[in-house]
């Protein structure tokens, strides 16, 4: 898993690094999203998750769900486009696990993609997805430690 | 120079107070200047945070009798009483306008209030992260979210704040949580008015404010007016916030007790021991019992052994053990008896009021 100034960035994951979401796809064909590591740090404690229900339809760019810190209500930008297929009621129930875990435990929801391949073509992995995120986080002064 | 636009709105119904900021945020567009937003509401009401349940924090019967509307934002944090005696001061910039650390946003947003205070001759500073406190005590919170493209930070000039009404309007398990909560916002809540000794007039601080903005933003501030799409979306946004289905959205935001300030929470408990109820009040301040009150259907004698337990654990951590062994010390020096309730099960409804989600 790479680091850059003490944020986690596992290479597995598909990102969007201004929006600080990842996405993984899952062997079923559905995709996982959950905010970075960058996102838990910079919200602070979180104390509420409230993704969109189950059903829903989600727009890649728009809201999927909401997070509430203690200091912060803000939403989290959907990766890509589909239908809501499942939700982590673990996060609902215990919001901390998107501080803790938020590449695992913590993730927010599961989507069925409308396009995975284009739209995952809009988004950064690997090598290429630390050095992006590396040119976000130096150019806004953030850092995780 | 960055130029920020100001709209000062006066008086507007209770619901444009809340809806402009979010009409105003949900249509910057890239490139768009940064705003503030000065405004009051004609009358009271009752604004709950985003992620808050209506129905589990709010006296909603009490709110309908009394004419109050109740009106969610979409800024987190608890329920609160609103009325004319607050400017609200909403910050709609764009994200790249704000810093990115919550800490130096809020230090940011801040500033421009504790300078007024101060120009006021009150000893206002930043409780970090987003409290401003006058020697302990708190005058506003304030808040952050991010609508659409921008970031907003809304807080007050807080000319007066009725304490009453903000106990009346939050539900509560007894009148006697209720007490403690008027007691301790009238503990640990100030006010112009109260540091003052009278309300100061409103256009002389909105101005100490607005040149306090233009020196911590080293910005120009240009007076101006809503646009006819912010005009546009603030009335759909009124009507989506006057509508039960916002209203009664479930929200999943459980906190402990009630928050009175950054350091101070009331909290309660109540539990069942072989010999009856305990119920417990607890307000802690900085990690400690700051006050204390013990009720049931127990019996305990001597009567005064209560009021000796409530004293004793006063500045106290809260720590079972040494709860338990505090009162225990009470109970000896007091012969208290109190049949089927041991000191133990008042250290364990103590810390169970403390420690329960």
């Amino acid at each position: 898993m790479a680091e850059v100034r003490g944020c986690q960035i596992p290479e597995d994951r598909y990102y969007w690094p201004e929006k600080h979401v990842w996405a993984r796809p899952e062997p079923d064909g559905t995709v996982t999203i959950g905010i970075t590591d960058t996102a838990q740090h910079l919200a602070k404690t979180i104390i509420s998750v409230t993704p969109r229900g189950v059903g829903r339809q989600v727009q890649r760019g728009r809201s999927a769900g909401t997070l509430e810190s203690g200091k912060w209500v803000g939403p989290v930008t959907s990766p890509i486009s589909g239908e809501i297929v499942a939700v982590n009621d673990a996060a609902v129930a215990n919001p901390k696990l998107l501080n803790e875990d938020p590449y695992g435990a913590g993730w927010f929801a599961r989507i069925r993609p409308d396009d995975w391949a284009s739209e995952s073509r809009e988004l950064v992995t690997g090598a290429e997805a630390v050095e992006a995120y590396r040119a976000i986080l130096e150019r806004e002064g953030i850092s995780c430690a | 120079m960055l130029r920020v636009r100001v709209v000062e709105l006066g008086l507007v119904s209770p619901v444009r107070s809340q809806s402009v900021y979010h009409a105003v945020g949900y249509a910057l567009r890239p490139g768009d200047p940064p705003t503030i937003l000065l405004v009051s509401p004609t009358d009271p009401y009752v604004s709950i945070g985003f992620h808050q349940d209506a129905e589990r924090e709010v006296d909603l019967e009490h709110c309908r009798a009394a004419g109050l509307p109740v009106i969610r934002r979409e800024v987190g944090g608890g329920a609160v009483y609103l009325d004319h005696n607050q400017v609200f001061t909403q910050w709609i910039f764009p994200r790249e306008a704000v810093p990115v650390r919550l800490e130096d946003r809020f230090a940011l947003y801040v500033q421009p209030l504790v300078e007024t205070y101060r120009s006021l001759g009150i000893e206002a500073a930043w409780r970090p992260v987003n409290d401003i406190h006058v020697r302990g005590r708190k005058i506003g919170g304030t808040g952050a979210a991010s609508l659409g493209e921008s970031e907003v930070l809304v807080g007050s000039l807080m000319f007066d704040f009725n304490h009453q009404q903000m106990a009346r309007v939050l539900k509560v398990s007894s009148e006697k949580m209720r007490d403690k909560v008027v007691q301790s916002l009238e503990e640990y809540v100030t006010t112009m008015r109260r540091e003052l000794g009278a309300v100061p007039p409103r256009d002389e601080v909105v101005q100490r404010y607005l040149d306090a903005c233009a020196a911590a933003l080293g910005a120009e501030l240009v007076p101006g007016t809503l646009t006819a799409e912010e005009e546009e979306l603030a009335a759909q946004l009124d009507e989506r916030f006057l509508s039960d289905e916002w209203l009664f959205q479930k929200g999943g935001l459980r906190q402990r007790g009630i928050k009175i300030h950054e350091d101070v929470r009331l909290m309660e408990s109540a539990i069942k021991v072989p010999g009856g109820l305990i119920r417990v009040i607890v307000r802690v301040h900085g990690g400690r019992i700051d006050d204390l009150s013990l009720s049931g259907d127990f019996t305990l004698l001597p009567a005064l052994g209560l009021a000796a337990i409530e004293q004793a654990v006063r500045g106290l951590v809260v720590h079972r053990d040494e709860l338990s062994r505090r009162i225990q010390d009470v109970y000896r020096a007091l012969g208290v008896q109190s049949p089927g309730v041991t000191p133990d099960d008042f250290a364990s409804a103590i810390a169970q009021a403390v420690q329960a989600a």
